[in-house]
């Protein structure tokens, strides 16, 4: 079977020969050779110099409290409303509070889906907080997608710690 | 002198972040020698090791090495045509080197055994330091002569290496030698992008802790954010005029599709509903974008015409495609999840069938070569991911592990010539 295939792909180039035999002039192709240079840019070390004020120089530590997610859901769990109870409670007891909640989603999936995704987790808590009374002005919500994940794993297990939402308090 | 100095930058050149690796190769490769015309020379010897691997890479062709030849000829009039038969050797391509101020210009010809005669002849003319990419050149002018279709070999590619929370955004030659950094940061680096012309690229850094578009020039560096905005803005896809840029951003609530003119910064919104929608990817004509939007539940592609906005759903089989590009007028390729896995798809739009590319678990951000032949996507194995392809005609599959730390987000280059 493969001489058989060999004897007939033999037989498309010497075609391929003879077309370019009837068809090539005696001048010879030519091109030439182009190049392009490039400049580095190197923003490690140097975030704050640019007067962007970095929220990642301040170091958040753990976050307050996990929300847990299932699989490419954006609803809320019920085993995570009393936390988000608790935060409310906290929140509207002090008014100067503010909240920051970041959207993570596991590695699954496209990294633009889940930056979305998580996202759209983030404001899910964002959206209970509001209803139950805490002040939308309190309240910043980031996506980071699957970048950020707490276990680099390829499991459930691991799946399942990642797609969260962490609350961190700011101010 | 001048010689040696040449010699210790191509040396200085020879770094490669990726190394490849072919794991399954083409039943049927075209089987040809590389001649020097004249003799062996040693720019000779590194232009033939080079057009070598470059034609081996692409697991169609079968290179014969010199211990293999049953005699080498000087020149086309020595060519003893019963040993090349013997050989089933399908052709000869005879190469004339010549060194012109430091540069090295490349004459090649294609030597057809059974007439026993050259039948074309093509010229590269190189620039000085440039022996890598002159010889892609010949090599891609091979792949053409043989198979039709253009060769990639003088292309670029960019990814994203991750190396102990360092993130790099690297461009580097299609055979991963002569790679160069673009931006080095401590945050996420995604979604690289090409414009049509190759000076300028776009991506998103999460540097100010979320997702920001920039677009950066390559020669001078400079960047630019393109939409100043609290929300994540991300997913930056280039018009092939370069004159706008579509996006998605979540400025409005939740992820919606914009496109903005570059120049006079207008935006245009082209989805208005409440699920998700990203990924957007120009069509060639630039009339329609594909995109990602989970509106009917789970993610589905979806085109939208630009200037209409109707959109049509495109998917149907699976609960997840997402990240669609066109492949041609008539076939798109994208992530699809059939049971479990997550694999590269491409799917016929006019009779819907659908046709799985790739086999490992976790394969995403596939991206299509210029000549519309190979795709380059991210996969993983244990904790890390690398990058791997598949030659759509040939089935080849080849794997581009790094060196060190992970390899994703692969954005192959248009044409550079």
């Amino acid at each position: 079977m493969v001489s058989i295939f060999k004897v007939s792909m033999k037989k498309i180039i010497y075609s391929l020969f003879a077309l370019a035999l009837l068809f090539s002039c005696s001048s010879t192709q030519v091109e030439k050779v182009s190049q392009q240079k490039t400049t580095t840019v190197d923003l490690t070390g140097n975030q704050a110099a640019r007067g962007v004020v970095s929220r990642e120089s301040v170091d958040l530590g753990e976050p307050y409290v996990r929300i847990y997610f299932d699989y490419d859901k954006d609803n809320l769990r019920e085993d995570m409303l009393s936390d988000l109870l608790a935060i409310s409670k906290l929140m509207k007891e002090n008014s100067s509070y503010t909240l920051l909640v970041e959207g993570h989603a596991d590695e699954r999936g496209t990294r633009e889906y889940n930056l979305a995704l998580s996202e759209r987790r983030a404001k899910s808590v964002e959206d209970f907080l509001t209803a139950s009374g805490v002040s939308p002005f309190n309240i910043e919500v980031v996506g980071y997608g699957e970048e950020k994940p707490v276990n680099n794993a390829s499991n459930e297990s691991a799946w399942s710690k990642n797609r969260r939402a962490e609350l961190f308090f700011i101010r | 002198m001048k010689k040696l100095f040449l010699l210790l930058i191509s040396i200085g050149n020879l770094y490669a972040d990726l190394v490849l690796e072919i794991t399954q190769g083409s039943e049927q490769p075209v089987r040809l020698a590389l001649i020097e015309i004249g003799g062996s020379s040693y720019e000779g010897n590194e232009v033939i090791e080079i057009v070598r691997n470059d034609l081996l890479r692409t697991g169609e062709f079968d290179v014969l090495t010199n211990d293999q030849l049953l005699s080498i000829p000087a020149s086309e009039e020595d060519v003893i045509q019963r040993d090349w038969l013997l050989l089933e050797a399908d052709a000869i391509v005879f190469m004339n080197i010549q060194q012109e101020q430091g540069a090295l210009d490349i004459e090649y010809s294609f030597f057809d055994i059974g007439y026993k005669e050259s039948i074309e002849k093509r010229k590269v003319l190189g620039l000085p330091d440039s022996v890598r990419q002159t010889s892609h050149y010949v090599s891609d002018g091979i792949y053409e002569f043989f198979y039709g279709i253009e060769g990639v070999s003088s292309t670029k590619l960019m990814y994203v290496a991750k190396n102990s929370d360092i993130y790099k955004l690297i461009v580097s030659d299609a055979d991963g030698f002569n790679e160069q950094v673009l931006l080095k940061s401590n945050s996420s680096i995604i979604s690289p992008a090409w414009s049509a012309d190759a000076k300028d690229i776009a991506y998103v850094s999460f540097e100010n802790n979320r997702a920001q578009v920039f677009t950066q020039n390559l020669e001078t560096g400079e960047r630019e954010l393109v939409l100043s905005s609290n929300a994540s803005v991300s997913s930056p896809a280039w018009s092939p005029d370069k004159k706008f840029l579509a996006f998605s951003t979540t400025k409005d609530g939740n992820s919606e599709i914009y496109l903005i003119n570059l120049k006079s910064k207008e935006l245009t919104r082209l989805t208005d509903n409440t699920a998700i929608d990203t990924e957007p990817a120009w069509s060639k004509d630039g009339k329609n974008l594909l995109f990602t939007s989970d509106r009917a539940g789970s993610p589905q592609i979806y085109q939208v015409n630009i200037r209409n906005k109707l959109k049509r759903r495109i998917t149907t089989v699976g609960s997840y495609n997402a990240r669609a590009s066109y492949l041609n007028q008539d076939e798109i390729v994208f992530v699809h999840r059939g049971e479990s896995d997550f694999n590269v798809a491409k799917m016929n739009l006019n009779t819907r069938s659908l046709d799985i590319l790739t086999s490992t678990k976790f394969d995403e951000s596939p991206c299509i070569a210029p000549n519309g032949n190979v795709i380059i996507y991210s996969t993983k194995d244990g904790n890390l991911s690398y990058l791997a392809g598949v030659n759509i005609s040939s089935r080849v599959k080849f794997k581009l592990p790094a060196l060190y730390g992970e390899l994703k987000e692969p954005a192959w280059s248009p044409y550079l010539r």
